[in-house]
């Protein structure tokens, strides 16, 4: 329980998957809590007992159904059951009851399904919900109201439905939107640090050659350091560690052999294929997942720059005012991506430099906007003989 | 409960602030287009509906009162962007004003769930301090229907389940809309927080890159080369415009900041210069960490990336050692191999020493990248896992 309030409350560290199944477990919790009120509730409603029991027997069942579904990870199928369970459950105090309290069922659906803030989940349950609404918001205008009520009040329950549905589904269009482009700029923010990393892992393991130090996989005081804390940690968990080691010596074997080889060596069973497909994204000799995040980690014990408003900024405009400090700026940079190394070569050494054409076309691309204004490309494209001739490429 | 942890770089909080302004903008232009809708509306209704005019116009006025403020507030935002977030606060509770007035002027039932309005206007906000503002007003509005204006709901005649369950289920709308709000927000945050630790690690990267570069001294053209060359440039540029040669002293501050002289020499050698003008220009050197040094590497390693429509809102994108794919041995591996790297260094990257990774690990976000049951075995048995590793290495890690 409490670890999984902890998680709740540090929802936003969490990938999405695991929001997902926080945000199930929570309505279903909710779900309970409705069901549980609703059978001393029932009393109130116009069922006769026997269909009374089929149908709270039911919303167990499938409240039942619901928790393996989480516990299989279906969390899709569990998602639409709970709004489906909700809708179930709106209808049961609504056809049950013309008083007030049921119509707010209709608004406590609504929430349940903007919870998952899924637009085509909201648009299909959400319009059968509004429309069940309005059809119980004219077929119960006197329980709704007042005897001596205002002017259109049953319109005004209609009305109010309705725009409630619109500012939520305004809402979820417009997070859709956030989070696609917030998403984009991540993906495309996670592939540009992938490439420094491979050039980092480059250089690192040319270091670490010159200082004839052997790579960690080849290193038996690291193999022997691994295998004594995975043991540790695993005892914790099961009687003992030898299942623990036989993983980590698959590891160290994938290292020695390749993924490639293992995989299509018929003689490890699937699993341990599986396994090792697994582990492949914690090699420590490519530029993987493990290695990034050893690298990122490693960073923050760096010294750096202290923060100023523009660190993240690297467009020309944010260096100065000054036109002409502009134009230095755009000339040191024409010089630098000239002349200095861009990558690998066809010796796979790190010599390779951009071409003229590979220079130019810095300027020219779909995203030469997020470094170079129009004014500044322009400038180039103007004076492109001055640059080629005095910041393009100097012989070696 | 767990203490709230840190981000693993104290650097980005200014930026994630800057990210959630950025999008407060357009969230304000929406809920002023609702606000506008929703009196054109009421002007509409109270015409039709014949209502005096002592009814009327203390709600007309309310919705102006509530418009010119958000309009003035959006105004100033530009200027400041406080303001922005100041209108958050103004709006909500002047939505929810407005409604409370509806209620008590017309004391009709369905004035009552425009409450439910005012509710998913502010939630347009999705920040806490509306979120927590919106329950105040609803719970407390509700409370003083059912207790004190009975007639409003026409509980005072009701069966005694209507008054149990409006009440009641006004509660449970309140509960669910709050924790969905809460979660929605901590979403929001987790994109603004990805973003903001990935332009910090690109910073952080590109420092790293320099200076590996350096150790390896690959080979980089001379500071003065570049210095030459854009003197050589500016000069044929000035002649081909037919002026004088304004870059020449810009060039030359450009020459001194490089071959290190002190910012006191410097103001004394070119009295026209502040030391904004120097640290502005500092920034326009390409050697060592220098801005523009990082921004020429930025543009190399930002070339050719094509983003596939799968790899939007993949898992894949986020890295951690508690993929829910991977079995608990997976993830021991992945934790114990991360832990014994970090102590024992890689090439330039220096072993850590025990605080610093137990710090990192346990205090800040980096805990959520781990399954939280390893941590803990981790968090409890610290000094083992030192005295493990220190064992295997008998000493040798460097510092």
């Amino acid at each position: 329980m409490n670890n999984f309030l902890n998680r709740v409350f540090n929802t936003e560290f969490l990938p999405m998957s695991e929001v997902r199944k926080i945000k199930i477990t929570v309505v279903m919790v909710f779900l309970l809590f409705l069901t549980a009120v609703t059978i001393p509730f029932s009393i109130f409603l116009n069922y006769s007992t026997v269909f009374k029991i089929i149908a709270i027997s039911a919303m167990s069942l499938v409240f039942l159904l619901m928790v393996f579904l989480i516990r299989w990870n279906k969390l899709l199928i569990a998602i639409h059951l709970t709004i489906i369970y909700s809708i179930f459950l709106t209808l049961f105090y609504t056809l049950g009851s013309t008083n007030l309290y049921a119509y707010l069922f209709f608004y406590i659906t609504l929430v349940i399904i903007i919870f998952y803030q899924e637009i085509y989940v909201y648009i299909l349950y959400g319009f059968l919900v509004v429309l069940f609404g309005s059809f119980y918001t004219f077929v119960n205008q006197d329980g709704l109201s007042l005897p001596s009520d205002i002017f259109g009040s049953t319109y005004l329950f209609l009305f109010f439905l309705i725009l409630f549905f619109i500012i939520f589904l305004i809402q979820i269009l417009l997070n859709e939107k956030f989070y696609t482009e917030l998403n984009y700029e991540w993906v495309r923010m996670n592939h540009v640090l992938d490439k420094y990393q491979d050039h980092i892992l480059i250089y690192l393991n040319t270091i670490r050659k010159s200082m004839k130090e052997s790579p960690f996989y080849e290193d038996l005081d690291f193999q022997k350091a691994a295998d004594e804390l995975a043991v540790f940690i695993y005892e914790q968990f099961a009687e003992n560690g030898k299942e623990i080691t036989n993983v980590l010596d698959l590891y160290i074997y994938i290292h020695e052999r390749g993924l490639d080889k293992i995989l299509s060596n018929d003689e490890f069973s699937v699993s341990t294929k599986k396994i090792a497909n697994r582990l492949s994204k914690y090699m420590l000799d490519q530029r993987t997942e493990m290695f990034s995040m050893i690298v990122n980690f490693h960073t923050k014990f760096k010294a750096t720059a202290e923060y100023k408003e523009n660190r993240y900024l690297y467009n020309v405009e944010s260096f100065s005012e000054n036109s002409d400090e502009r134009i230095i700026a755009l000339g040191l940079l024409y010089m630098f991506l000239s002349n200095e190394v861009f990558g690998l070569d066809e010796w796979d050494e790190m010599k390779r430099k951009m071409t003229k054409e590979e220079v130019l076309a810095v300027f020219s691309s779909e995203d030469a906007e997020s470094f170079f204004s129009s004014a500044e490309i322009g400038f180039l494209k103007d004076n492109f003989e001055l640059f080629e001739a005095f910041l393009g490429k100097q012989s070696d | 409960m767990a203490r709230k942890k840190a981000f693993i770089f104290s650097e980005i909080e200014d930026y994630r602030t800057e990210l959630e302004i950025k999008h407060l903008r357009t969230k304000n232009h929406f809920v002023l287009g609702f606000l506008l809708l929703m009196m054109i509306l009421t002007i509409v209704y109270l015409v039709l509906s014949g209502q005096t005019l002592v009814d009327s116009i203390p709600v007309v006025i309310a919705f102006l009162a509530v418009l010119i403020m958000n309009i003035t507030h959006l105004a100033y935002g530009r200027i400041t962007p406080s303001f922005y977030q100041m209108n958050k606060y103004v709006t909500t509770v002047g939505t929810f004003f407005l409604s409370i007035l509806m209620i008590f002027t017309f004391r009709s039932p369905s004035m009552v769930i425009s409450l439910f309005i005012a509710y998913s206007i502010a939630a347009f906000y999705q920040d806490m301090k509306v979120l927590f503002l919106s329950n105040t007003f609803m719970l407390l509005t509700v409370f003083a229907i059912i207790v004190n204006n009975p007639e409003i709901l026409g509980l005072a005649s009701a069966t005694l389940d209507a008054r149990v369950g409006i009440g009641f289920f006004f509660i449970a709308f309140m509960v669910i809309l709050s924790i969905s709000s809460y979660i929605i927000v901590k979403q929001k945050s987790f994109f603004f927080n990805q973003i903001a630790s990935a332009k910090e690690s690109e910073f952080r990267q590109l420092d790293l890159l320099i200076e590996l570069k350096e150790k390896l001294k690959e080979e980089n053209l001379p500071s003065e080369t570049y210095f030459s060359h854009l003197e050589a440039f500016t000069e044929a540029f000035c002649k081909k415009i037919g002026s004088a040669n304004v870059f020449k002293e810009k060039i030359a501050v450009l020459r001194d900041l490089d071959k290190g002289i002190s910012e006191e020499d410097l103001l004394v050698k070119y009295p026209t210069l502040t030391k904004t003008d120097l640290s502005r220009m500092e920034d326009l050197l390409m050697s060592g960490h220098h801005k523009l040094r990082k921004a020429a590497m930025k543009i190399m390693y930002d070339q050719n990336i094509h983003i596939k429509k799968r790899e939007i809102f993949s898992e894949t994108q986020f890295k951690s050692f508690n993929h829910q794919s991977d079995r608990l041995e997976i993830k021991i591996i992945a934790f114990v191999l991360f832990y014994t790297a970090l102590k024992k260094g890689f090439a330039v990257l220096p072993g850590l020493e025990e605080e610093k990774i137990y710090d990192a690990l346990i205090h800040s976000d980096f805990y959520y990248s781990m399954d939280p049951r390893i941590v803990r075995i981790y968090q409890k048995n610290s000094a083992v896992f030192d005295e493990i590793v220190k064992d295997a290495f008998k000493k040798k890690v460097r510092r």
